[in-house]
Order: C-alpha cells, then sequence, then structure tokens
C-alpha cells in the first residue's frame, strides 16, 4: 500500500511542526523519517495516521485521498514509544481487542492471537499482563496487537527509543526481519540514524518541519545535500573547509599530508580508534583509524603528522 | 462531547452559581430595574444596598464573629501547616510498622461527620470530660476542633509535592556537609512551600467555614460564637438578608485568601519545575 | 538522616495524631458501647433514627451518582480537550469546599425557596425546596461536588492519552474507548472519589441544617438527628449512638480507601 503525502503542513500555535511537507513512501518499503527532537517526524506520522488532522494538505492512502479519515477506517497499526499497553488487559487480550472491535468469532481470535504470539516470540505470555513484561516484550505485544487487524500500513513512532541499547539493537534486527517476512509497508520515526541506516531501505531526513532528503540511506550517506544531512548521518569533522567523513581521513608522515598538525589526543574505542589533530590553520579535526592501523603507526600525543583524504579504493 | 459539557455546566449553575449568584445578589442588596416603556429595555439600572450590606456585617455581633473566626483559622492553619509538613515528612521519608495505617487516618477528618466530630470532641473535652479538660466555650476548644477538621487539607497539599522531590540535591548537600536541619531549610523547604502555601489556603477557608463540629463547643451566643455560627442564628431568626449580606463579606474574604495563596503558589511552583 | 531526630519527629507526629484523631475516635467508641450493647442498639433502633438513617442513604443514593457521572465527565472534559473556560470550570468545581456549608445552604435557599428567585416558579409547580427532601438533596449534592473530579482528574492526566489512541488505531469508537480503556484505567480512583463522596454525603450536616428545617421524621439526616438529639432533648446516649454509627461508617469508608491506595499507588484528593 503506497502512501502519498502532499504539501502537508500543521501548526501548534505559533509554530509549524510540518511544513509544507511531500512524499512518497513505496509499497511494501520500510522507511525511517529521521531527525533531531522538534523536526517535526513525529507530528508527520500522528498525520498519515489520522490521529492528528493536518491544516493544509492531503493524505493519499492506495489511491484513496485518506486526510479527513478517522483512524479508526484508515486500516492502520500504530506502535508508540511507550508502547501504550491496556494496562489493565492480558497480553492475549491486548493483542485481541481490535478483532474483538471488529466483532470476529471467538474461535477465530484465538487462533489469530497464538500465531501473532508466535510471531513476536511471546508465546508462554498470553495471561500474563504488561507491568510483567520487560519493555522489549511489551512493545513485541505492541506490534503484535498492531498487525492482528492486518492492516495496509505499519507507523512506529520511535519504537525502541525508550529500551537499552542491547535490547534496542535486538529488536531492530528483529523487525527488519519481520518486514522481510510480512511485506507491510512500514513507516518507523526515529532520532536514530543508526536505527534509520540499519533497517530502513528508504530515509526521510526532516528538520524544523521540512524535508531536507529522502532517497536509499546509502545515496544519502555518500551524497548529502546539506551539511546538516551529512552531519545527521554519520561522524563528521571538517578539513580544508569542507564537511567530511573521518574515515575518509588518514594520517601520513607531515610533508605528506595535505594539511600539517599536532595530534591533541587518541581515544581507542576498541574496535577503532578516533585521533585528533589541531591543525596548522587553528582548526581541529578527527581522523578515524582501525585498530591495525592505530598499532601500526606507533602515535602519540603532540606528535607532529599530516592529514590528507584517503584514496578512492578504486584509485 | 459539547452536548456533555453543556449538560455539566448546567448542573453546576443548579447547584453552585445560581445559588451564590442569589446569595451575593441578596447581601448586597441588589436591584435591577428596567426603566423606559414596554420593549425599551436597554434602560437598565442596577443598585445595589450597601447600607443595609454594611449595617449587617458591621453588627457587633458579626464584627466580633468574623474577627474570631479569621484570627482562629489564620493560627490553626499556621499550626497545621507546620505539622502538615512534619506528617508528610513521616509519612514519605520514613518507614515504620504502622506508616499505612497512619497514612490511612489522615483522611478520617475527610470522612468524619462534622457534627460527630462535635460530640466527640464536646464528650472529650466539655464540662463531663474524663481527662477533667474543660474546653467548653473556650477558644482553644474550637482551635482543637478547627485543626482536626483541617488536618488532611494541610497534609496532602505538601505529601505529593515531598514524594515527588529530588532526594539527590539534598544528598549533594548532605556531602558538601550540611547537617540536617540546614539541607531542610535550605534546600526542601525552597521547592516545598508554594504547595505548603496553597495547603494553608485550602485549611484557612475550610476552617473559616467550618460549622458542624464547633457548634456544640462553642455553647450558645458569646465569646466563643464563630461566623458561621452567627450567620446561623441569623437564619434561625428568619433574617435571611442580613445573613446573606455577613455571608458575602466572609466569602469575599475567604475568596481573597484562597486566589492570592492560589495563584502565589501556581506562579513559584511553576519556576521550580 | 541521624536516628534521633527521626525518632523526635515520630514521638511529635504520633502524639499530636494521637490527641487530635486517636483519642477522640476510641472515646467515642468507649462512650457509646460503655452502657452495653444493648442500649446501644435500642438508641439506634428507635423509629426517629431508623428514619433518619433511611432519608440518609435516600439522599446518598441520588447524590452520589449524579457527581459521580459528573465528576467523570468533567475530568475528562479538562484532561482531554482544549476549550475556552477550562480553567473556569476547573475551579468552579473547588467552590463547595472553600464555602461554609452554611452559607451553601442560604444560597440555596435564596435560590430556590419560596423567598428566593426561583420561588415563584417553583411553587407553582409544587415544587418544595426549603423543609423537604428536595432541598436536602440539592445541598447534598453541592457539597459532595468536587470529590470524584479530584481524585481522578490527576490520574488521568497521568495515564495520558496514548492507550487511547491506540484503541482509535485499532478501530474503537468513542464509546468503547471510554468504557473498555479509559474507564477501566482510572478504576481505583474513580473508587476512592466515589467512597469520599458518599461518606461526605452521609456526614453533610450545616448546609442541611439550613435548608431542611430540622423536622423530626420528616427532613431530619442522621448527622441532624444526632445533633438534634444532643442540643434539643439532651439524650446523650442516642446521640453517641448515632455517632457511632456514622463514625463506623467512615472508618468502613477509610479502610475501603485504604485498600483502594494499595492497589493503586499515590490516589489521594487533590485540591491543591
Amino acid at each position: 500500500m503506497s502512501i502519498s503525502l502532499s504539501h502537508l503542513t500543521k501548526h501548534y500555535a505559533k509554530t509549524r511542526a510540518v511544513d509544507d511537507v511531500s512524499a512518497e513512501i513505496k509499497h511494501g518499503s520500510l522507511t525511517a523519517i529521521l531527525g533531531p527532537s522538534g523536526s517535526g517526524k513525529s507530528t508527520l506520522l500522528k498525520l498519515i495516521s489520522g490521529l492528528e488532522k493536518p491544516d493544509e494538505g492531503t493524505v493519499t492512502i492506495d489511491g484513496e485521498d485518506m486526510t479527513h479519515v478517522d483512524p479508526r477506517h484508515r486500516d492502520i497499526g500504530f506502535c508508540f514509544q511507550h508502547y501504550a499497553p491496556f494496562r489493565h488487559m492480558n497480553v492475549a487480550k491486548n493483542v485481541a481487542f481490535g478483532l474483538k472491535v471488529r466483532k470476529r468469532p471467538k474461535m477465530e481470535i484465538d487462533e489469530r492471537v497464538g500465531d501473532l504470539l508466535s510471531l513476536v516470540k511471546l508465546e508462554g505470555k498470553a495471561k500474563s499482563y504488561p507491568s510483567q513484561l520487560s519493555g522489549g516484550e511489551r512493545q513485541r505485544m505492541a506490534l503484535a496487537r498492531a498487525l492482528a487487524i492486518e492492516p495496509r500500513v505499519l507507523l512506529l513512532d520511535e519504537p525502541f527509543g525508550a529500551l537499552d541499547a542491547v535490547v534496542r539493537a535486538e529488536l531492530r534486527q528483529w523487525l527488519k526481519e519481520l518486514h522481510g517476512q510480512l511485506h507491510v509497508t512500514t513507516v518507523l520515526v526515529t532520532h536514530d540514524q543508526q536505527e534509520a541506516m540499519e533497517v530502513a531501505d528508504q530515509l526521510i531526513v526532516m528538520r524544523a518541519g521540512r524535508v531536507v532528503q529522502s532517497g536509499n540511506p546509502l545515496a544519502l550517506y555518500e551524497s548529502p545535500a546539506t551539511d546538516f544531512v551529512h552531519e545527521f548521518l554519520g561522524p563528521s569533522t571538517i578539513f580544508e573547509g569542507e564537511v567530511t567523513r573521518p574515515h575518509d581521513l588518514e594520517l601520513v608522515s607531515v610533508h605528506q599530508g595535505q594539511m600539517k598538525g599536532r595530534i591533541t589526543s587518541i581515544v581507542s574505542l576498541g574496535f577503532e580508534a578516533q585521533v585528533t589533530v589541531e591543525l596548522s590553520d587553528a582548526t581541529s579535526t578527527w581522523v578515524q583509524l582501525s585498530r591495525n592501523e592505530l598499532s601500526a603507526m606507533g602515535l602519540r600525543v603532540a606528535l607532529l603528522v599530516g592529514v590528507r583524504r584517503r584514496e578512492d579504493v578504486d584509485g | 462531547m459539547g452536548g456533555g459539557g453543556a449538560l455539566i455546566v448546567g448542573y453546576l449553575s443548579i447547584i453552585v452559581l445560581l445559588p451564590i449568584a442569589a446569595l451575593i445578589s441578596h447581601g448586597l442588596s441588589i436591584q435591577i430595574s428596567t426603566h423606559g416603556s414596554g420593549w425599551a429595555f436597554w434602560h437598565w439600572h442596577v443598585s445595589f444596598g450597601f447600607r443595609a450590606f454594611w449595617t449587617a456585617v458591621t453588627a457587633p455581633g458579626s464584627r466580633s464573629s468574623i474577627w474570631l473566626s479569621l484570627w482562629l483559622s489564620l493560627n490553626v492553619a499556621a499550626i497545621n501547616a507546620v505539622m502538615g509538613v512534619a506528617i508528610a515528612w513521616v509519612l514519605v521519608r520514613d518507614r515504620f510498622f504502622g506508616r499505612g495505617f497512619i497514612d490511612s487516618v489522615i483522611d478520617l477528618p475527610f470522612a468524619f461527620p462534622t457534627i460527630v466530630a462535635g460530640v466527640v470532641l464536646l464528650a472529650i473535652y466539655g464540662p463531663s470530660s474524663p481527662i477533667h479538660v474543660n474546653l467548653f466555650e473556650t477558644w482553644m476548644g474550637l482551635t482543637l476542633a478547627l485543626l482536626f477538621v483541617t488536618l488532611p487539607f494541610s497534609v496532602r497539599a505538601v505529601q505529593p509535592v515531598l514524594a515527588s522531590l529530588d532526594l539527590e540535591s539534598e544528598a549533594a548537600a548532605r556531602t558538601l556537609g550540611a547537617g540536617g536541619l540546614r539541607t531542610f531549610l535550605s534546600i526542601v523547604m525552597p521547592s516545598l512551600w508554594p504547595s505548603v502555601l496553597s495547603g494553608f489556603g485550602l485549611a484557612f477557608a475550610r476552617a473559616v467555614g467550618e460549622f458542624g463540629s464547633i457548634s456544640l463547643i462553642a455553647g450558645g451566643i458569646g465569646r466563643t460564637t464563630t461566623a458561621s455560627y452567627y450567620i446561623f442564628n441569623l437564619t434561625a431568626g428568619f433574617l435571611w438578608v442580613d445573613a446573606a449580606a455577613v455571608s458575602t463579606a466572609l466569602l469575599a474574604i475567604s475568596l481573597i485568601v484562597l486566589v492570592t495563596t492560589n495563584v502565589v503558589s501556581r506562579h513559584f511552583q511553576k519556576r521550580l519545575l | 538522616m541521624n536516628t534521633t531526630p527521626k525518632w523526635a519527629l515520630r514521638a511529635v507526629v504520633l502524639f499530636y495524631l494521637g490527641v487530635l484523631i486517636g483519642l477522640p475516635v476510641t472515646f467515642l467508641v468507649v462512650k457509646a458501647l460503655g452502657h452495653g450493647f444493648g442500649p446501644f442498639w435500642s438508641e439506634v433502633t428507635q423509629p426517629n433514627a431508623l428514619s433518619a438513617l433511611k432519608l440518609s442513604l435516600e439522599v446518598a443514593a441520588i447524590a452520589v451518582p449524579i457527581n459521580a457521572v459528573v465528576g467523570v465527565g468533567a475530568a475528562l472534559l479538562i484532561a482531554r480537550h482544549k476549550f475556552v473556560g477550562k480553567r473556569v470550570l476547573d475551579t468552579l468545581f473547588d467552590v463547595p469546599i472553600a464555602i461554609s456549608p452554611i452559607i451553601i445552604g442560604i444560597a440555596l435557599v435564596l435560590a430556590y425557596s419560596k423567598i428566593g428567585w426561583f420561588g415563584a416558579p417553583l411553587t407553582r409547580y409544587g415544587i418544595k425546596v426549603l423543609f423537604s427532601p428536595l432541598g436536602i438533596i440539592l445541598a447534598t449534592m453541592s457539597v459532595s461536588l468536587p470529590y470524584v473530579l479530584r481524585s481522578i482528574l490527576p490520574v488521568l492526566t497521568e495515564v495520558g492519552e496514548d492507550q487511547e489512541q491506540a484503541a482509535r488505531t485499532l478501530g474503537a469508537g468513542r464509546f468503547r474507548i471510554f468504557w473498555n480503556v479509559t474507564l477501566p484505567s482510572i478504576r481505583w480512583a474513580v473508587l476512592y472519589g466515589v467512597t469520599l463522596t458518599i461518606a461526605r454525603t452521609l456526614g453533610e450536616f450545616g448546609a442541611v441544617l439550613v435548608v431542611s428545617g430540622n423536622i423530626t421524621g420528616v427532613t431530619q439526616t442522621l448527622p441532624i438527628y444526632i445533633f438534634d438529639s444532643w442540643d434539643q432533648r439532651f439524650d446523650v446516649l442516642g446521640s453517641y449512638s448515632g455517632a457511632l454509627v456514622l463514625a463506623l461508617i467512615s472508618i468502613g469508608v477509610l479502610a475501603i480507601l485504604a485498600a483502594l491506595k494499595r492497589r493503586e499507588k499515590n490516589l489521594l484528593v487533590d485540591f491543591a
């Protein structure tokens, strides 16, 4: 189910949370709307869901104009950052809720709930209450609940934001696999660029209510349209007046470098090292080196070095 | 939702707004008359009988009873402001067996019929007191009754705020050398006082209006007649307009105190969040 | 906190509460049952006492549900909607708490009795407010107005709209959302507020005294009966006995409130 957004605008008090946003979301894709806090991404998601109504513009799902349609009738699944579990219902009843609303027969509901719980690996927890589940389990329950109604579109509002790093990474991977299995058009809002890069096949980068760039994640990473996108999508540093990727720079002997400078700090992160160099033009840049490079070069603070761009692999 | 809202407003009008309006209107002897004939009712004339109002309010009995109510309520609100913090502290920060019980007991004056409190207080501290403490027709007796009745307001205003205070800033003060009392005064109280003030205002308003629990221990008309009792006596004599006048005056005073404490407390509470 | 101040504070607090609350309650029990259960029971089952209890319960049966529904409705409006005059609505609910019940009684008389604003039209339809159960009901509804709202509102605000929005995306309509999602999320707070309302309703004295005219058997609620026994008839035991019944109900109420607080932490009536 493809989604088409056209000139969407939403005001809150005096600010435009969403400012003339247009985008196309392809059928079956996993799209990430990425941006810092306050960029309007959650609002945009709520506009797509119908939980908020736009002041201007249209939302078209599968060719039908849904701009003023109540979320009840949009056939969408929505997952919240804090899971929004129905606390007084157990897991099975939570997942069954949408089906009960649609008055499906009990046998069908029971079967479907069972299938979904298996899908999200919560089989043993049907009778548990949300308060007895971990954060990751609650979010999986929320997902099962949303999927129960066989939505055309799945919308996720910073779904892993409240979880710790390890669980986040696990669930990211799991979501990607799930999407590969089910092929539901999915839109995910996040401020975590690593998450977006890992999971999405389409990116929409937002800032201050507007879309800054959209497209394939790798394409955005390699050819960012603005400095903001460049800095937001990956590590950045400034070299020769340009915003550059630290792993595109290397350290060489003083006369081989495009610029000279003195090392001011060396931080080893285990798998990589970050070397900060104060350059002769009084600016500071940092270079990313692999573990091997670091140990091979015998670097230390206050050493004079040269910095230059790495050659392209293809020469 | 609009329909429900209208119903609620209608209900509130019937049981709160209209009666209060009628009270103030009678109390101030407000009269609305129209001049001009027939449909020319834009010539409205609103007059209010200040003299009648003033006479009723400044009658000797009225003056002394209002003064007594204000004085007692101020004292009681102040005492319970202090005790409220102490009790809230023990409930929030301390752990001991029976804490939950004490917490529930605080609600007793809320749930207790005022007349029952009055009967009991008179029995304990009245002429036939078993502990030989006779507070019949004394200000002390009235004070005890009012302390009982206003206690929950003082405690519950402070309790949730105290519970939500950041313990870390107090721990930081202690690592910097501050003792218990100093930490309390310079770290806790600055964050707590708006809610203490708010509780003070509520307790004050409640005490000014209290009737049931003091009706018995006050005895007859005399030194221990509070404003509510005085007003009640006016109604027993069917002097409704005078009763309305003094009531309006009392309302105005309570309103001023309540609004002031509320506004000040809310303003400073916002700055602290 | 080192231990000496801690124990001192505990002692002060316990002493204060003991004198203020513990002593009266114990005393009441002693006095009412001091002559034995028999006399207590005969006092309590006297016809006037029973009809006073009956009237109190009838009034409660009307006032409590109405204030519960109004309280829930107003809480939903205030917590979930934006509209002009929201603050005013919120403040209006606190008016009955801030005013003397005597004054509320007078206000009702001046609005609805023969001598009041609506006196003429009401008497034409035969509706009697002064000296009648209707007046008592109005007075009771007025004084017990805010308890449900003030118990629910903090919880409703804290729970937030996420669950309701989730239900909306799952296809639920307004009523289902209210009944299956919103109401269950506040159910303990509702019970808390309703319990307090019942207590307040049964115990109301001042406003009812003004409005009812204190006619034995007809417009006497139990609190009035207790006052009357003492004040008019010097029937001390009758007064104590009635008082004990009400006190027991209050304590029962408290026990319920305590049990509810254990179910959901931080339940309290928030007037601040």
